[in-house]
């Protein structure tokens, strides 16, 4: 009989670059504008959510961490790729490769205008306290005044009872009370669910590429004017 | 160069071929618990004739049937099941045993009431026996029995190969 296997980590994985690159694939389903856009010179691919995120940026320095962000380089200037995974370098050789978050002030110092995470794989699989960990390193590395644009998914966030907690309340209440802890004040918000007066749909939450659930984070800056 | 702005859509493709992907990442040297799991019941309560609604391909060694008439047990595995509203999951179940069938139903946890919805019933603050409450309470006319383990699940249990959370329901 075959081994039984409950646990990613209880046997070891194959170690390759192939087997990673299909791993961070999986993960970082925005690659596909990457894979899209270098083979057509002409027209370039961007999604609504990407097209809102540009029209907002402040001028200067952007981060995009964890998400695949390379493809934005066609139009974001000074444009730093941040992620996690060394196979990125072998077809985005401009990435900055850094194992954990605390590396990101190490390298950049607080030098970012804006900072993109979007509904990135890494940053999912912790309770909203542990988000709020993820926003205290990036705030770290982030301006005064300057934006951090952070989207993920309701389903990929653990610690909490789905059949009894208001999840548009719990979402909202976070961003709008984790300033003491990270500098950053919630200046927007954009939180979709499904409408199920079809019992039996099964479509997803809005928007699994980017989040149903998205914040503009602006640094000691209790208001900001988002552009949508 | 040209901008083309496209809807925010999903660009997830893999969902039927997960389990195979995941598969390969061991050599396709194990074999996921769950399944063995499903197996081990079926085989242990002698149904011969399965009717499986699946999404993701999973390579079950059960005696399947192709029309749910002629089935004495249903299995989903679908993830869309799921992302019913938990009114939905009910009346779907209701529907399914009054038609004298028995159900052995895979939840995905981190999808249920995926709509925001308000249950309306007293439910421990655990999740997980949440679900087992919600369930029974919901379906006092029928045996839920609980088939699955417990654990915090950090997106490393294959959840999305095969759905976490087993129950078997059947008529009283």
């Amino acid at each position: 009989m075959q081994k039984l296997i409950e646990h990613f980590d209880e046997y070891q994985m194959v170690d390759n670059n192939r087997h990673n690159y299909i791993r961070y694939r999986l993960g970082r389903i925005k690659h596909y504008y990457w894979l899209k856009n270098r083979k057509n010179k002409d027209v370039k691919l961007l999604d609504e959510y990407d097209d809102f995120i540009i029209k907002n940026l402040n001028p200067g320095k952007t981060c995009v961490f964890g998400c695949a962000g390379y493809y934005l380089d066609e139009w974001i200037k000074d444009l730093t790729v941040v992620e996690q995974w060394p196979i990125v370098k072998t077809f985005y050789p401009e990435a900055h490769i850094i194992k954990d978050r605390k590396d990101l002030y190490h390298n950049f110092q607080c030098s970012f205008d804006n900072f993109i995470v979007t509904n990135s794989r890494s940053d999912h699989w912790v309770s909203l306290e542990g988000l709020t960990e993820h926003i205290k390193n990036y705030s770290q590395t982030i301006k005064d005044n300057g934006l951090l644009f952070y989207s993920f998914r309701d389903t990929q966030i653990i610690g909490w009872n789905r059949l009894k907690t208001d999840q548009q309340k719990f979402f909202t209440n976070w961003a709008k009370n984790i300033y003491n802890e990270t500098g950053m004040y919630c200046v927007w918000e954009d939180i979709c669910f499904v409408d199920r007066s079809n019992p039996f749909a099964m479509d997803e939450n809005p928007d699994t590429t980017n989040g149903n659930i998205k914040f503009i984070f602006s640094k000691n800056k209790q208001s900001h004017s988002v552009r949508l | 160069m040209k901008t083309k702005i496209v809807k925010n859509s999903s660009l997830y493709k893999w969902s039927r071929n997960f389990k195979r992907i995941q598969d390969r990442f061991y050599k396709n040297q194990y074999k996921l618990k769950r399944i063995q799991q499903i197996e081990t019941f079926i085989k242990q309560g002698k149904f011969q004739k399965v009717y499986h609604i699946k999404q993701t391909r999973l390579d079950l060694d059960i005696p399947t049937v192709d029309n749910i008439i002629d089935c004495d047990l249903v299995l989903v595995t679908h993830q869309g099941y799921s992302r019913f509203s938990c009114k939905g999951i009910i009346r779907w179940i209701e529907g399914l045993i009054n038609n004298n069938k028995n159900l052995y139903f895979c939840l995905n946890r981190h999808y249920l009431n995926i709509d925001n919805s308000n249950i309306g019933l007293e439910l421990d603050d655990d999740y997980e026996k949440a679900i087992v409450q919600w369930l029974k309470l919901s379906l006092p006319d029928y045996t839920v029995k609980e088939l699955s383990n417990r654990y915090v699940d950090k997106g490393k249990h294959f959840t999305w190969s095969v759905p976490d959370k087993h129950f078997y329901i059947c008529k009283n």
